[in-house]
């Protein structure tokens, strides 16, 4: 069985700039997906590269491969409306867009379509966000008015409201208290069950934590990647061994 | 040296306040004098009569009927105009492109071309060569846009006002967060899913802002609408696009130049200019209402 995400020699520069250099993975259905490096390593750049997000800089450029379900996603007739919907991402800073927290939610359904279940898809991603219990009764205030780990949560439920079959996670915690991170964590374990997760993380300590598996990125390469267990406690590579013990980053 | 610093310093703020002051002065002096001079002459039959008697008497209300149909008109061609140029400019354009480049430069150098010009500019090519062009081909050369009329005086103001409108949509534009927009491409928007659903909701208050400065800068200019069609006395209110009209900026301007008996004028001109201002300061009024609820919702939500 092929991976649900595999990608092939993946290069990306702005302009001059190289900004990703050679990354060969491959991601399976089903697991945690942990990239960890320091900051400017290109973990954030190659989510984004995942669901094109990037083709909005003027002067990115792409080499290389990275197919979704075997489909080539930087060829020219891809549905970028359809890869990004199945392809969810979540931004490291919480952005919850004016208007009522349903509204939030509803983003998705005012691009693409309403559909008649709404308000049960709703209750589903709130309650597999850990949100639901917070917010049930008042789904028709603003969304500002939420707590900042609160927002997040409701960026993850906005997402999952897509259906995606990949979450893509830019740092999700890295603004939040440690309570608000143990949710988001749990909310990830479970749903493991249904999609799949890329988690692009700062702290090497949640990587450890919840990912399965963990990439570790230095300087736009791929530096070493295996079972979380093994980079941690057994990595190969020198880099990866003084990054995980603290040494940098 | 101390004491010389604090000297200066004292000269200084002294300086800065006069001339904030001043400012002030010399609008309460306009004001003043106008609201004193024209407050006897303003009466009902005043602002619904028509004038009579070379002006010297009568009312002014085919003008005041002229400045809101011409503004109106005017609005309805350069907000939408100038929005969707601003939309092209920020949101479609690449914002390196030679294009987007030449078009700001145009903009720019639009707004510094002197009201005058603009009135010649209507006059030449909206009246000879689209009016007169419209004439040949359907009405068999007969005089029907060829000539000066509100059409063409509203237009040549909204070639006028593009530049404000342009510039607040693009300010407005540049103020939704980029992450706002992100967000909506992250759930699989197009570039007009993300125009029309993030962009355009946040920037309503601004695209107003520009659309109030518009207003009040058309509501009050003589020069572009002199050739282009406005009329010196109108015994009837336009009725057609075609139609000539009165207005009061060009009608304070016919009393103060052209009025056979200046003396009997006066008290007419004031009351004419005092009710321009309140018309003026009245259309900005309405604008901002219309814009400080629009915040209210959108804050609200």
């Amino acid at each position: 069985m092929s991976a649900l995400l595999e990608v092939q020699r993946f290069s990306a520069s702005y302009g001059s700039q190289p900004a990703l250099r050679g990354i060969t993975l491959d991601v399976q259905e089903h697991e945690i997906f942990g990239i960890i490096g320091p900051a400017g390593s290109g973990k954030t750049t190659f989510l984004r590269c995942v669901n094109r997000l990037n083709d909005l800089v003027s002067g990115f450029d792409v080499e290389g491969t990275i197919r979704f379900r075997r489909l080539d996603i930087y060829q020219r007739d891809v549905d970028l409306a359809v890869l990004r919907t199945k392809l969810g991402m979540v931004f490291a800073v919480p952005v919850p867009l004016p208007g009522t927290i349903f509204q939030n939610l509803l983003l998705g359904q005012r691009l693409h379509g309403t559909r008649t279940d709404a308000r049960a898809l709703a209750e589903k991603s709130l309650r597999a966000a850990y949100l639901w219990d917070e917010v049930k009764d008042r789904l028709e205030t603003s969304a500002f008015a939420l707590s900042g780990g609160q927002q997040q949560r409701l960026c993850l439920a906005r997402t999952l409201m897509l259906e995606p079959e990949i979450l893509l996670l830019d740092e999700p915690c890295s603004g939040l208290d440690p309570i608000s991170t143990a949710k988001i964590e749990e909310a990830l374990v479970e749903l493991k069950r249904e999609l799949t997760v890329i988690l692009v993380t700062n702290n090497v300590m949640q990587a450890s934590r919840i990912a399965d598996r963990t990439a570790f990125f230095l300087q736009g390469r791929l530096v070493e990647c295996g079972a979380t267990q093994q980079i941690f406690v057994n990595p190969v590579e020198k880099e990866t061994r003084d990054y995980v013990s603290g040494r940098f980053g | 040296m101390k004491r010389w610093i604090k000297f200066v310093g004292l000269g200084f703020t002294t300086l800065t306040g006069l001339a904030s002051f001043l400012i002030v002065l010399m609008l309460a002096i306009i004001l003043g004098n106008v609201a004193w001079h024209g407050w006897a002459r303003l009466s009902w039959e005043f602002i619904s009569g028509e004038p009579k008697v070379g002006m010297t008497e009568g009312g002014i209300f085919p003008a005041i009927f002229g400045t809101v149909a011409l503004v109106l008109l005017m609005t309805l061609a350069v907000v939408p105009l100038g929005v969707a140029a601003a939309i092209y400019l920020h949101e479609y354009a690449g914002q390196d492109s030679k294009l987007v480049h030449l078009v700001r430069l145009a903009l720019h150098n639009l707004a510094g071309v002197p009201a005058i010009v603009f009135g010649l500019f209507g006059l030449g090519f909206f009246i000879k060569f689209i009016g007169a062009g419209i004439d040949n081909a359907l009405f068999a050369g007969q005089l029907a846009f060829g000539q000066p009329c509100i059409l063409w005086a509203a237009l040549t103001l909204a070639v006028l006002t593009l530049p404000t409108v342009v510039v607040a949509t693009e300010e407005a534009l540049r103020a939704v967060p980029r992450s706002y927009r992100e967000v909506a491409y992250a759930a699989g928007a197009t570039r007009w899913q993300v125009v029309r659903h993030i962009v355009l909701p946040q920037s309503v208050a601004g695209i107003l802002t520009g659309t109030i400065l518009a207003v009040s800068r058309g509501a009050g200019e003589v020069a572009p609408i002199m050739f282009t069609g406005a009329a010196y006395y109108l015994p009837y209110l336009p009725k057609k696009l075609n139609d000539q009209f009165m207005e009061l900026g060009y009608h304070i301007y016919v009393m103060t130049t052209q009025s056979p008996d200046v003396e009997a004028t006066k008290p007419i001109l004031y009351a004419t200019v005092l009710l321009l201002l309140v018309l003026t300061f009245a259309l900005n009024f309405v604008a901002i209402l219309v814009r400080s609820s629009i915040r209210r919702k959108l804050r609200a939500a």
